[in-house]
């Protein structure tokens, strides 16, 4: 690929061995899938905080960035960690975290700050046409989607190796033909589009379907960008979606017409009621045994989300036996403990957290009403006034 | 006589070794994140809703249409690398910078070469049969089917 100067002498270890290792890296990434060049970035989000055993390698490269003092151009944010808050609840999932202490103390080195898995709720919030470096699946298809913004699925250090460099390789994603729909989605008129459940289970569906091309789903005009952040992370985890068009609701896909590039689809799939309650099965764990924990938060839930889950909390008690989460970001979780809401929220039993539902410790069964959590992890999925009601009014041989 | 298929190259290295394909995507985090927090020393997908659950991957030349699923994926194939506990290549239809960021960072940071081939059809792909011995040169970008 083309090279400027500075990126050459970067390249060559005048600026230091890590920087040459890190441009190296993004080289040949780039070259391996046809960039023409390396585009600057207005920021970065990354996955490399996931301290659990399975990330030992990725945290040592993330060291050894941070010992050679390197330190990000753009804002980058992270995945959420551990919400300290918690601590005892947490206590017998700590061993598997034994590289957090070293990772944060890096990701600080380095100048990366916000841990979210939406960092669109905070200040990363990419505006129409910006080129990013983002991980985080559900997070790269709403900043694709949502905020018109332009990224590739990147994966865990190539996001900080181009946040430490404020570029990217242009490819893909970030080149305005590569955005073009492919696949046309209908949605069946026996489908209640305004129920969340409903839209995650198409997310599901979308996924599966699409795999890495580009869907167009028609008939969600009303679709909010809570819903859409729903929809979106379930497609992202059945398939490699990265940004989906709705004509009407997505920013570049005021028609049909201009969602498509003025082309005609490669396909056009319909997906009826009976599909979704299919595919609701097929990710479902059905538990024979009442659930432990019930989570809602993934990904995190907005301000929005979480008042009216609170509110739908009101008068109510979680059960004993079981353990209700309601994660989301920092700033949210600090407004409602200080709010009013808190009132609702403690005389449940509700435990509001910033930590990821994938990290809340195993007792199980776990029953959740995220799509891709089910993906990740075996949890029964159920809609939400349903995971209240079994939370509240306990498991009846369901 | 082999047979040789002509793809892209994602990341660098040659390696020879038994073929398992699924025409199924695969979804890297799904099916190793599990082993790798276990410990396990032979890689068995874990991911139940593959056809490929419970099947033994290390050392293999893992064959796939598409990688599906969340951007754990780069640094769970950079941690089956290292630890040596995983397949030995990759060779799939579409493949994506999410997945070959993990092998090019095993190169670039550990000094382990991880061939990864895309760009082959599957209908050539799916040609090949399990156990079959096929040479991945992520140099060139072939695959050879010994």
């Amino acid at each position: 690929m083309y090279l400027t100067k500075e990126e050459e002498s970067i390249l060559n270890g005048n600026q230091g061995e890590m920087l040459s290792k890190l441009m190296k890296f993004i080289v040949e990434i780039g070259d391996s899938f046809g960039a023409e060049k390396l585009i600057e970035i207005v920021s970065a989000h990354t996955v490399l905080n996931i301290s659990l055993s399975f990330c030992s390698a990725a945290a040592e490269v993330l060291h050894r960035i941070a010992e050679a003092g390197l330190k990000v151009k753009v804002r980058t944010t992270a995945d959420p960690v551990l919400d300290m808050d918690y601590a005892k609840e947490l206590e017998s999932v700590y061993s598997l975290f034994s590289m957090h202490d070293q990772v944060m103390e890096d990701l600080a080195k380095i100048g990366v700050y916000g841990f979210t898995c939406t960092p669109y709720y905070i200040d990363n919030k990419p505006k129409f046409g910006e080129h990013c470096a983002w991980s985080e699946s559900s997070a790269v298809i709403y900043l694709n989607s949502v905020l018109g913004g332009r990224s590739n699925r990147e994966g865990g250090i190539l996001d900080v190796a181009c946040g430490i460099l404020g570029k990217t390789p242009y490819h893909g994603l970030h080149i305005t033909e590569n955005r073009k729909g492919q696949i046309l989605y209908k949605i069946h008129n026996d489908i209640d589009t305004r129920d969340v459940f409903n839209l995650t289970s198409i997310g599901l569906i979308i996924g599966e379907t699409a795999g890495h091309k580009i869907p167009v789903i028609d008939g969600l005009s009303q679709i909010s960008t809570d819903q859409l952040k729903n929809l979106g992370s379930a497609s992202a985890s059945t398939g490699a979606v990265a940004l989906i068009h709705i004509p009407g609701v997505t920013p570049e896909a005021n028609t049909l017409q201009e969602a498509l590039q003025n082309g005609k689809p490669e396909e056009i799939i319909e997906i009826e009621m009976k599909d979704l309650i299919e595919v609701g099965e097929k990710y479902s764990t059905e538990w024979t045994q009442p659930p432990k924990n019930i989570c809602i938060g993934c990904p995190q839930l907005s301000k929005e989300e979480v008042i009216n889950l609170i509110k739908r909390l009101e008068g109510k008690k979680i059960n004993e036996n079981l353990t209700f989460w309601i994660c989301t970001i920092e700033d949210v979780k600090n407004f409602i403990l200080n709010s009013d809401y808190r009132k609702i929220l403690d005389a449940s039993g509700a435990k509001i957290s910033t930590i990821c539902p994938t990290y809340i410790p195993p007792a199980k069964p776990t029953m959740t009403n995220s799509a891709k959590s089910c993906f990740y992890s075996p949890s029964t999925y159920r809609n939400l006034d349903e995971c209240i009601r079994i939370a509240t009014e306990g498991w009846k041989n369901e | 006589m082999s047979k040789i298929l002509k793809g892209r190259a994602l990341s660098r290295g040659i390696v020879e070794g038994e073929a398992i394909v699924t025409k199924q995507p695969f979804s890297i985090s799904a099916a190793f994140a599990y082993p790798l927090v276990s410990n396990a020393k032979k890689m068995k997908v874990a991911d139940r809703t593959h056809e490929l659950f419970k099947k033994i991957v290390k050392d293999k030349i893992l064959i796939f249409p598409i990688p599906i699923g969340t951007t754990t994926l780069g640094f769970v194939l950079l941690e089956t690398i290292v630890r040596k506990v995983g397949p030995k290549a990759i060779v799939c239809m579409e493949g994506e910078p999410l997945m070959s960021s993990g092998a090019v960072a095993a190169d670039i940071f550990f000094d382990i070469k991880f061939p990864i081939v895309d760009q082959i059809d599957f209908s050539e792909l799916e040609k090949i049969e399990d156990g079959t011995m096929v040479r991945v040169n992520g140099d060139e970008g072939t695959v050879e089917i010994l």
